[in-house]
């Protein structure tokens, strides 16, 4: 489980994490969100972490930066490092410095990130001289800037005027000003489109690719839309309950899926551009229950392939060759019976 | 859900107080009316627990005696209020429109008054000739009762007006459910189920205004025990004799405490909080075990 | 029975006073869902696709225009025979969890219609509600269960089995998917399907996700600020859709095919929708639209055949050509 793939960039990556387990407490329930998940992003590139709910990929993502869930001890452990230190040790001083400056996070509700006292423009700001060290006027004229950026029309008027005045569309962008105000290296959105219509989410997702080749950051994309995936990603990961089944080139996973879960997944979403079509098809069954720690692999009981073997054996991320980049698989079921090389 | 770490010894006064209310003829070691010359300003003794007062009368009957009258008192008035409370407020927020709104201004003068200043005014008016046949007891449960209804009616509507805008209420119309049916079946248990524990926790206020009411000579009529009458009986012995007030006192200081901190608990057990200390050290002790137990099972099949 | 339309609205409008001003949620539709078909109505937020659905079983009031469900009027019908209605119509809510009371289990969730209508006796009842587990195939260890502790998919068949309970010819489902996870999406889409001609059901759904309408529906009908834009089976509108709207929108769903998605010319809109408060004149969408004419603005673009066998509401499109703006 090393996170030592090259990436397409071959820059080194600027936020890696290492053998990441997270558990989560309530008074009545004990959750292993994560359960030993490696990635690593480099500038100028863009990873989707796929999953769906309760899968762990908005935990596994934000955790490390201390964005946790509210109410509820948190245990992490492994190892997370950006900007050449350890987020996991960091005094949570550094932690929250570095939130706000090194990584930029977009949320899937921008009304609940942004302060809905204050006026648009001057939040901005206020990031931009905390940040990058502005002058208030300067401030001023680079949050007007992200504005017009972030495709805001008419951004001088937009400055002045309070969330609840804007629409879903240009909220959402604002919150893109607003990531992009401290000049962040990571850009991590977390679902940024779920709650946008199909015309407006095409305009996000088009304005997060513009804002990346520019500035040259790298994104982290959380989301369990298949279609956003496909528009952004350089690289794919597929979370199941926790662990990673699948991490490769997004062309690789989207179009030649090794792991059975990948397979169910993506053949569960419909395509209507594609007249091979035959169907909706659906995983069975629920995802398992994370409150047990249970040997072997967490997709058994929903995989056609399962063998009993599946129930004891872990199943090792393990590269292969196969596509056009290095890929790694947690299914030795799969990599056995249909001969695919180890690499 | 976190109430284990709560003091619930606290309750102790208001449980005592019901049970000893419930079961005071059987504690009564004594007629609390009875009284006895020959003993009168009497310390605590074996025959009088809590020594006797200036007729001679055992106070540990009495104020066992007094907690009957005032727990009888209290049932009483706090079922009436409630029946009214939630039979106005629940019409009010189901049928909504003008009929809401001039029930709202009612429910609204009736809470602007203090609710002790309009039993006053009640007992007042029930003085007259014409309520002669009406006992005293009753005079002050009716007045109290017409005086406490305001506060749950307002709630019972917020909570029907709340309710009713739930996307399940639109479900049972569609499944073709009658007014009836959505009020009794969705509505009734949600407004019951916040106005009772809202009423339990302000029985202690109840008591306070019962024993209030009789200290000023308005509520309970004498032979019959009652807090606030032996508080105002020990009043003229008070220097020489102060465990004649301290005792009912403390009784009637601790049961309201009691039934305030059980509010408390109430409104506490919405907030969440996170696990801490102990349960989450057991916790963590259980999470490790289950990885050394599952890494176990994976070197064995490793191996195999 | 079989040529009585399930549902032929026409000219329907709802109107909201607000604090704002008047919301023309609805501003005049007319749609027909034939006995037996399977119809989607698609739009983005704010386009009356949601208000639409709930005008038609009664849930909002209309502001003019008539609903008729199997040939009777529904506002007749609901004021004289309410049981009757709802036996013969049934609705599915977007928010499962929400449509159902959070106190009683599933067993008494699937009771309640029953005891509504008085249908059984308590033996009579459990077979009935036996039956609908297996209808949604939901195994009957939920029944003692509170609707909280299931899972997003699991609510939703609930919420479906509770719909069924009565009978109906006709099922109404509000978003019934945007609540869940994509591989659930799934799950419940092919029941619905199943159900249909397991059941003989017709079957109206509120969706804003296209691909999985263009899987599962027979008929779709595409909304636009109030409005009907354009209507037509399925397969051929997706395939060539006529109106402008109509294409942006499919254009705006990526392809889970990154090659595809590649190289695929794409439609961005500019802006977002135009508020239902005040609709721009002429025809609604010309404030967005790439290839609007100056006619667009001032004149009202009437329901008309185009090429794929339906309707679009286009000054540009007829039964012999229509703009496309896919390739501008």
């Amino acid at each position: 489980m090393s996170g030592s793939t090259s990436t397409p960039a071959g820059a080194p990556p600027v936020y890696a994490v290492e053998s990441l387990v997270i558990d989560l407490y309530t008074p009545t329930l004990s959750v292993r969100a994560v359960d030993g998940a490696s990635f690593h992003v480099a500038p100028g590139e863009t990873l989707a972490v796929v999953g769906e709910s309760g899968s762990g990929k908005t935990v596994m993502t934000l955790g490390p930066l201390g964005l946790l869930p509210e109410g509820v001890a948190v245990d992490l452990r492994g190892a997370a490092r950006a900007d050449g230190r350890d987020l996991l040790t960091m005094p949570a001083k550094d932690l929250s410095a570095l939130r706000g400056g090194y990584f930029g996070v977009i949320f899937q509700d921008p009304i609940s990130a942004l302060n809905p006292m204050l006026k648009i423009g001057p939040q901005l700001a206020r990031q931009a001289e905390l940040y990058q060290g502005l002058s208030p006027e300067a401030a001023r004229k680079e949050a007007v800037s992200l504005l017009a950026r972030s495709g805001i029309p008419d951004p001088e008027d937009r400055f002045s005027r309070y969330p609840h005045e804007l629409s879903g569309g240009m909220l959402q962008r604002a919150m893109i000003a607003l990531a992009l105000a401290a000049r962040p290296r990571v850009l991590i959105a977390d679902e940024p489109t779920t709650a946008l219509d199909a015309t407006v989410q095409a305009q996000i997702l088009s304005l997060i690719r513009q804002i990346q080749k520019e500035d040259g950051i790298a994104v982290i994309l959380i989301t369990h839309d298949i279609g956003a995936v496909s528009v952004l990603a350089d690289r794919v990961m597929v979370l199941y309950a926790g662990q990673v089944a699948e991490e490769g080139v997004a062309v690789d996973v989207l179009t030649d899926p090794i792991h059975p879960y990948t397979r169910g997944l993506l053949a569960s979403v419909p395509d209507f551009r594609s007249e091979t079509a035959v169907g909706t098809r659906e995983i069975p069954g629920l995802p398992p229950n994370q409150a047990s720690l249970e040997a072997g692999c967490r997709f058994v009981d929903r995989c056609d392939r399962a063998r009993p073997g599946c129930r004891t054996r872990r199943p090792e991320l393990t590269a292969v060759r196969r596509g056009t980049a290095a890929r790694r698989v947690a299914c030795p079921v799969v990599l056995e019976e249909e001969g695919i090389s180890h690499g | 859900m976190n109430m284990r770490s709560w003091p619930w010894a606290v309750l102790t006064p208001a449980v005592l107080f019901v049970l000893v209310g419930l079961f005071a003829p059987l504690l009564m070691t004594q007629d609390p009316a009875a009284q006895d010359y020959g003993a009168i300003l009497q310390g605590p003794s074996a025959t009088h627990f809590l020594g006797t007062d200036y007729l001679g009368r055992d106070m540990f009957s009495r104020i066992i005696g007094g907690a009957r009258t005032s727990l009888t008192a209290m049932t009483v008035v706090l079922a009436a209020a409630l029946a009214i409370g939630v039979v106005i407020g629940s019409f009010a927020g189901y049928v909504g429109g003008r009929t809401e709104l001039v029930l709202i201004s009612l429910i609204d003068i009736a809470l602007a008054l203090p609710s002790l200043i309009i039993a006053l005014a009640l007992i007042g008016v029930f003085s007259g000739d014409a309520w002669t046949w009406l006992s005293d007891f009753w005079k002050m449960v009716i007045a109290l009762t017409l005086a406490w209804w305001a506060n749950y009616a307002r709630m019972s509507r917020a909570v029907v007006v709340a309710e009713l805008q739930q996307p399940y209420i639109e479900a049972a119309r569609v499944m073709g459910a009658s007014h009836l049916w959505i009020f009794a079946r969705h509505i009734l248990p949600h407004v019951l189920g916040l106005v009772v524990v809202y009423a339990s926790a302000d029985a202690g206020a109840l008591v306070l205004a019962i024993a209030t009411l009789s200290f000023l000579g308005l509520g309970v009529a004498p032979p019959t025990p009652e807090w606030g009458q032996i508080l105002v009986d020990g009043m003229s012995y008070i220097e020489e004799y102060p465990s004649l007030v301290i005792i009912p006192g403390l009784a009637l200081t601790a049961v309201v405490v009691s039934f305030n901190l059980l509010g408390e608990a109430f409104a506490l057990q919405k907030v969440p909080r996170a696990v801490r200390g102990g349960l989450l050290r057991r916790k963590r002790a259980a999470r490790a075990a289950e990885e050394t137990a599952r890494k176990a099972a994976e070197a064995v099949e490793a191996r195999a | 029975m079989a040529d009585t339309p399930a549902i032929a609205a026409r000219g329907v409008k709802v109107h909201f006073r607000t604090a704002a001003g008047l919301v023309r949620a609805v501003d005049g539709v007319d749609l027909t869902v034939p006995a037996g078909a399977f119809h989607g109505i698609v739009g983005e937020s704010g386009c009356g696709k949601t208000t639409l659905a709930r005008a038609l079983i009664g849930l909002q009031p209309a502001t003019s225009g008539e609903v008729r469900i199997v040939g009777r009027d529904r506002a007749e019908w609901q004021r004289s025979d309410r049981l009757g209605f709802a036996r013969a119509v049934q609705f599915v809510f977007q928010d499962p969890l929400g449509s159902m009371s959070r106190r009683q289990t599933v067993g008494q969730t699937l009771e309640e219609p029953l005891l509504i209508h008085g249908s059984g006796n308590a033996v009579q009842r459990r077979a009935r509600i036996a039956e609908l587990l297996d209808l949604v195939a939901l195994p009957a260890s939920v029944l003692d269960r509170l609707p909280r502790s299931l899972s997003g998919g699991q609510r939703q068949r609930v919420a479906i089995a509770r719909a069924l309970a009565l009978g109906p010819q006709l099922l109404i489902a509000d978003e019934p998917l945007s609540a869940l996870d994509v591989s659930v999406r799934a799950q419940i889409v092919n029941l619905f399907a199943r159900l249909r001609d397991q059941l003989g059901l017709t079957i109206v759904i509120v969706a804003h996700d296209l691909a999985i309408v263009r899987e599962v529906c027979s008929d779709v009908t595409v909304m636009y600020l109030g409005r009907v834009a354009e209507e037509g089976a399925t397969k051929p509108l997706f395939a060539d859709p006529a109106h402008p709207y109509s294409q942006a929108l499919l254009s705006a769903v990526p392809s889970p095919d990154p090659r595809i998605e590649a190289v695929r010319p794409r439609v961005l809109l500019a802006g977002d929708p135009p508020s239902p408060r005040n609709p721009p004149p002429g025809c609604r969408f010309s404030t967005r639209c790439p290839v609007a004419e100056p006619a667009c603005r001032t004149e009202e673009p009437a329901l008309r055949a185009v090429i794929h066998g339906g309707r679009a509401a286009c000054l540009l499109a007829d039964a012999a050509r229509h703009a496309r703006i896919a390739h501008a």
